[in-house]
């Protein structure tokens, strides 16, 4: 018994040491963490604050996120004003200048991505309006690419030893996108054009790559919840424009697009906004294999 | 159908192309032949076109702004003015990082004195925090509100129900905000997260317990938060509170108060439901004179359900003494839906009846529309 209880001890220690050695990560998405994982791999230990089926806008920012924060060696943010409701007090809850903003250890992974839907005047009446553009630029998989940069730039000036690792490992991952994106646009090449209905307007990235087009969303503005005038129109330009799918995401209820799936006969499709949002997305390659093949099913 | 033809022809050309074919071609033509020329064009018409090149919104150094409106309407019974309305309040915030090593908050308010409907400006906040100080310490220094218990550290707008629970009100008025030195320790702990808030402050001027003495006597306050996650889903705060100071007989009161708050909010709909319970309760031990001490108590309970979206219920529960009468006694009941049209915007309104062994029983309906504009820092879990 006692030598059992030595041996958990020495196992406990031993651990701890090699995680010590690691490169703490705190990723405010699922997304930026499996990115971080591919490349930091063994060098990092990576946790996420959302998880892959929740809104990234509507954190709520436990205390118990701070515990995480106060220990990382780096923080890994959308960036843009996503997660502006949460992130900010987090941060600044944490005690840990390594990871605020301007330090070494904080990664904006939007650096470098050329932005869609940037606003030249902002106007709450126009709903959740992002003031830098539309944030939801990690569902364009070429973005993927400038992501890692980003997180490999992080993570060299955090252990510059590892450079020649970390680059090495953000080469096989452009490598695999190149490949995968390949393919995944073979396979989406003949829906092309094809229209489809959002709830929320956080497709647009993900619409210009594959060139399927979006006529209008469920809600009538960014953030503000289906009204009934708003389903008319929708059912309306379902039927006008032969429409087959509206396209979810895993936290909004699906009760004002199952009525226009009732009086149009159009699919509601949830599909995956991050990883983990479905069992079988584990990482940032599955979410496109995933999304992708989900929607042809639907188109089809 | 053109589009569906050439991507058809293109996914037919490549994948009738052998793996190592660009190798052959780069090794046996010149890189500007026409073949290579019409394979070029041909990938990038493939493409969505980007957009062009952009420039992102200007960086600024002014801090966030914003103002907040609190529209209030009510109707009281044994009172000689029976309807009230108008705004009550108007709050102006300044939020910003100083520079590396610190960030500074400032609320200014707008308010209206009940008694004589004048408005008044009142610096309600003004602080500055400590961003990197070592061994997970942060330092506050200027006006803050107390880090005492749940209600106290939250500014009203933010609150799920608009009339202060009488057991808060019986003992700390509107709140304690008051200017002196905050030092916060986030224990290394790392089953649950734990805070050690203790401060030191020149005691608040019109407060029910608490006095500004003339003399050396300053307003001593300890919190230590405790805070577990039972699930992803569900979530408990403990605290415990002990705040000393001078009160109005230029004698000692002490206040021990504990707070209790469990949180159900589904990861996935947090947007759609929750359900939160909160409790306060403070022992006071009040010196009102050398031979006399008054021990009293207040507490109160609330429940908090949000039954979609926009629309919440919050209904309170609160017992309360006073802080130099433990004889009396006060009972109060309150309902309050919330309806909540943006994250900017929430009406609200609420029943509440007050029962007293000294007093008439008291009726009131209250009417409350927060609106903000600008940039509002997000508030407390």
């Amino acid at each position: 018994m006692k030598l059992k209880i030595v041996f958990i001890l020495l196992a406990c220690i031993g651990t701890s040491a090699v995680n010590a050695t690691k490169i703490n990560v705190v990723t405010t998405t699922a997304d930026l963490k499996s990115i971080t994982e591919l490349i930091g791999s063994d060098k990092v230990d990576v946790s996420s604050i959302a998880t892959g089926y929740q809104n990234p806008h509507f954190v709520d920012p436990k205390p118990s996120y701070i515990i995480k924060l106060s220990r990382a060696d780096m923080f890994v943010t959308v960036g843009l004003d996503l997660e502006t409701g949460w992130s900010p007090q987090l941060l600044s809850s944490s005690r840990n200048p390594k990871i605020q903003k301007g330090s070494n250890g904080y990664v904006d992974t939007s650096v470098g991505v050329t932005l869609l839907q940037v606003p030249s005047s902002i106007n709450r009446g126009e709903g959740d309006i992002h003031i830098y553009g539309n944030p939801h630029y990690w569902l364009d998989p070429v973005n993927g690419k400038q992501i890692a940069k980003n997180i490999c730039d992080g993570l060299e000036k955090i252990s510059p030893e590892n450079k020649a690792f970390f680059e090495a490992n953000l080469k096989a991952f452009n490598t695999k996108i190149d490949l995968k994106l390949k393919e995944w646009t073979i396979k989406m090449s003949p829906y092309k054009g094809v229209k489809i209905i959002a709830y929320h307007n956080e497709w647009c990235y993900f619409e210009q790559r594959f060139g399927i087009i979006i006529v209008d969303f469920m809600e009538p503005k960014p953030g503000i919840p289906p009204t009934p005038s708003q389903l008319v129109k929708i059912i309306s330009e379902v039927k006008s424009n032969a429409i087959k799918v509206i396209i979810s995401s895993p936290y909004f209820t699906t009760s004002s697009s199952d009525v226009v799936s009732k009086q149009t006969g159009a699919k509601t499709i949830i599909l995956g906004t991050s990883v983990g949002a479905f069992d079988s997305i584990k990482d940032y390659f599955d979410l496109f294999d995933y999304n992708i093949d989900k929607l042809i099913q639907g188109l089809n | 159908m053109y589009y569906f033809i050439q991507a058809a022809f293109i996914t037919v050309f490549f994948s009738s192309i052998p793996a190592n074919l660009f190798s052959q071609i780069d090794s046996i033509a010149k890189p500007d032949s026409v073949l290579l020329k019409q394979i070029e064009q041909q990938i990038k018409s493939s493409e969505p076109p980007l957009p062009p090149a952009q420039v992102r919104t200007a960086p600024s150094t002014l801090p966030d702004i914003s103002v907040i409106g609190d529209f209030q309407a009510s109707y009281k019974n044994n009172v000689k003015r029976n309807f009230n309305a108008g705004i009550n309040e108007a709050e102006l915030s300044l939020q910003s990082v100083v520079d590396p090593y610190a960030r500074a908050d400032f609320f200014f308010t707008v308010g209206k004195d009940p008694a004589t409907g004048k408005f008044s400006e009142d610096l309600e906040e003004g602080y500055l925090t400590t961003l990197s100080l070592p061994a997970h310490l942060q330092l506050k220094v200027g006006k803050f509100k107390s880090a005492m218990g749940r209600i106290n550290p939250v500014h009203s707008h933010a609150l799920p129900f608009i009339s202060l629970p009488n057991a808060y009100e019986n003992y700390f008025g509107e709140g304690i905000n008051d200017e002196g030195i905050s030092l916060s320790w986030l224990v290394p702990n790392s089953l649950f997260y734990q805070e050690l808030v203790v401060q030191l402050t020149d005691g608040p001027i019109d407060n029910p317990s608490f006095s500004r003495s003339v003399g050396n006597t300053y307003l001593e306050l300890a919190h230590l938060k405790n805070f577990f996650d039972l699930s992803s889903n569900a979530t408990l705060e403990l605290g415990f509170s002990g705040i000393t100071g001078a009160n109005f007989f230029d004698l000692r009161t002490n206040i021990a108060a504990m707070d209790i708050t469990y949180k159900w909010k589904p990861v996935q709909f947090n947007t759609y439901q929750s359900f939160t319970w909160q409790s306060e309760a403070y022992f006071s031990n009040a010196n009102i004179s050398k031979d006399k001490v008054v021990n009293s108590f207040g507490m109160y309970s609330f429940i908090n359900f949000q039954f979609s979206k926009r629309l919440f219920f919050t209904g309170m529960y609160s017992y309360s003494n006073k802080p130099y009468s433990a004889s009396t006694v006060e009972n109060s009941y309150s309902t309050t839906i919330g309806w909540y049209a943006t994250e900017f915007q929430k009406l609200e309104i609420e029943g509440k009846t007050t029962s007293s062994n000294v007093e008439k029983e008291q009726n009131q309906i209250l009417l409350r529309w927060i609106f903000v504009i600008g940039t509002h820092g997000a508030h407390q879990y």
